[in-house]
């Protein structure tokens, strides 16, 4: 018998494809914890550090600075004509961390790491960002 | 901001009480590299050697684990029945154990359970991987289906590319420089050149390494291990069982610890990206089973499908605080001869990264190591050793210890 408390009782707040759906019109979204104020951007039903089911559908800060990144020479299929691009991890200003690309980087020096980036919304697949 | 925990007030401690020891009574390889048999046909070749190794045979297995992560992209799943059958042992039963890339030493774990758990007597583990028929990019395009696939793959990142911003992230909190990371390759290369299975027989230099292309920066070609094929196979036994083996006995190497953790999918989900959360428990739970410390490992098996990941590896494990396995690696402490000799083997990146061999693949060596068999590449002395062994970038690790007395 279990004693867990839901306050989701209708599913995930967030789908994949309603992400994939805000990342095409231009917002980014993911889950805040109603009981501890943990922010993320992931597909979960459990916040990771109260571990409480009780997360709320947010729209984060479209601004943030890189915390690392590399630079793809090879790239997967779908991104096989867009070389040379950063794939990045980047720290929005209102605290959660997402990953992206940036098209055109084909140098450490185009990209140091702190570098300020923005959302962009784009016809192109995945989560883009570019410098500001 | 709270931040994910490393580690939880309530993290679960695992028990193992009344378990039996378990020994690994005999194991065996294939050649790894580009190979034109199938899956079930490489597996079916490490099987027996290593069911010729234990002296055993098919009809004394009593069930068996295949580690895989890739057989869909040979239009086979379901590689159990197939091995099994083909070892004429079709009612034995056997199921896949997937993590990744640990997909081996997940089912070496799995089988320790059940042999210590009293279950079985004598189970039969083989890791194999067959990759070669798809050409770099598709490789590449499946290799990213272990990442977590919405924020990594899907938008852009390859193998290569999630541990270049490790090794970014790496480079720019302590300084570590592409030149040291150089020298993780040129040592395990030196080292494969002794291993007559090994993917790569050639000795490269650290300008080699510079020199080579750009795979996902800071990462080059000479950085990242290969796509292999190849297999690995190893007979587990209880105690009871291995005596009754009379001069095979004799060989067999007992599993001191077997130690497991978990860590998020995604890069971005982790506090530090210097760090793989899922190895600091792994090794830390294996090590206290096993009552030992990193002083006391004679050399190490470790899971450098980049050079990045070794440096990080022995920071993770304990053997180097955060930052300084570059400078040790430098200096030569962690060469075969050196005060910590890691991956004699030649590692994944010379000895080869079949997927879901590679774990099993660890074990082979440290069996041939701890029997003084490993010919030029033996090291002196050996007699207890650590295999490492890590899926994707850090979702699952297991850490072994093994021991021959």
């Amino acid at each position: 018998m279990s004693n867990l408390e839901t306050e989701n009782k209708e599913g995930n707040p967030l789908t994949i494809k309603e992400f994939q759906e805000g990342i095409h019109q231009g917002r980014i979204e993911g889950y805040r914890c109603k009981n501890c104020g943990h922010k993320q951007i992931d597909i979960i039903d459990f916040c990771p550090v109260c571990h409480k089911s009780a997360l709320e559908k947010v729209e984060f800060a479209k601004e943030g600075k890189v915390l690392t990144y590399t630079i793809q020479l090879v790239a997967p299929e779908q991104f096989m004509n867009e070389v040379p691009y950063a794939w990045a991890i980047v720290e929005l200003d209102d605290g959660p961390k997402i990953t992206g690309w940036i098209p055109f980087i084909s140098k450490a020096s185009d990209l140091p790491v702190g570098q300020r980036v923005r959302f962009k919304k784009s016809y192109l697949p995945g989560i883009v960002f570019e410098k500001i | 901001m709270p931040s994910i925990l490393i580690l939880r007030d309530n993290q679960y401690d695992p028990q193992y009480r009344n378990m039996r020891d378990v020994f690994v009574l005999g194991a065996g390889t294939t050649k790894y590299g580009k190979s034109h048999l199938s899956a079930r046909e490489l597996a079916l070749e490490a099987s027996k050697k290593a069911l010729v190794e234990s002296g055993i045979e098919p009809t004394d297995v009593q069930a068996g684990f295949i580690a895989n992560a890739f057989s869909l992209s040979e239009k086979q799943g379901h590689l159990g029945p197939i091995i099994m059958s083909g070892l004429g042992i079709a009612d034995v039963p056997a199921s896949t154990i997937e993590s990744a890339c640990s997909s081996g030493a997940s089912a070496i774990r799995e089988a320790w359970v059940n042999i210590g758990a009293g279950i079985y007597d004598c189970m039969l583990v083989t890791g194999v991987e067959k990759v070669s028929q798809l050409d770099t990019i598709t490789a590449t395009t499946y290799f990213s289906f272990g990442s977590d696939y919405i924020f990594e793959g899907a938008c852009g990142a390859s193998f290569p590319g999630l541990y270049g911003s490790i090794a970014r992230a790496h480079m720019s909190k302590y300084g570590t420089t592409e030149e040291q990371m150089a020298n993780v390759s040129v040592k395990n290369h030196e080292n494969g050149m002794l291993n007559p299975n090994a993917h790569f027989h050639k000795k490269i230099t650290v300008d080699d390494v510079m020199n080579s292309i750009v795979v996902a920066s800071p990462l080059k070609l000479y950085d990242a291990c290969p796509f292999s094929d190849g297999a690995a196979s190893a007979v587990l036994c209880s105690e009871g069982f291995m005596l009754k083996m009379n001069g095979h006995a004799s060989e067999a190497i007992k599993i001191v610890a077997s130690g497991r953790a978990g860590g998020t999918g995604a890069l971005h989900q982790r506090p530090d990206l210097t760090t793989l959360n899922a190895a600091v428990l792994a090794g830390r739970e294996a090590f206290k089973q096993a009552g030992l410390a990193p002083k006391d490992i004679d050399f190490l098996e470790v899971h450098d499908c980049f050079t990045i990941a070794e440096l990080v590896a022995l920071e993770d494990l304990g053997f180097y605080p955060r930052g300084e396995a570059a400078k040790a690696t430098q200096e030569g402490q962690t060469r075969i001869n050196g005060e910590t000799p890691v991956n004699p083997s030649g590692g994944l990146k010379a000895k080869g990264h079949p997927v879901g061999a590679t774990g099993v693949g660890q074990v082979v060596e440290v069996y041939e190591q701890l029997n003084s068999r490993a010919g030029h590449r033996q090291v002196k002395d050996a007699r207890i050793a650590l295999t490492h062994n890590v899926g994707a970038t850090g979702g699952s690790c297991a850490v072994h210890i093994f021991e021959k007395n």
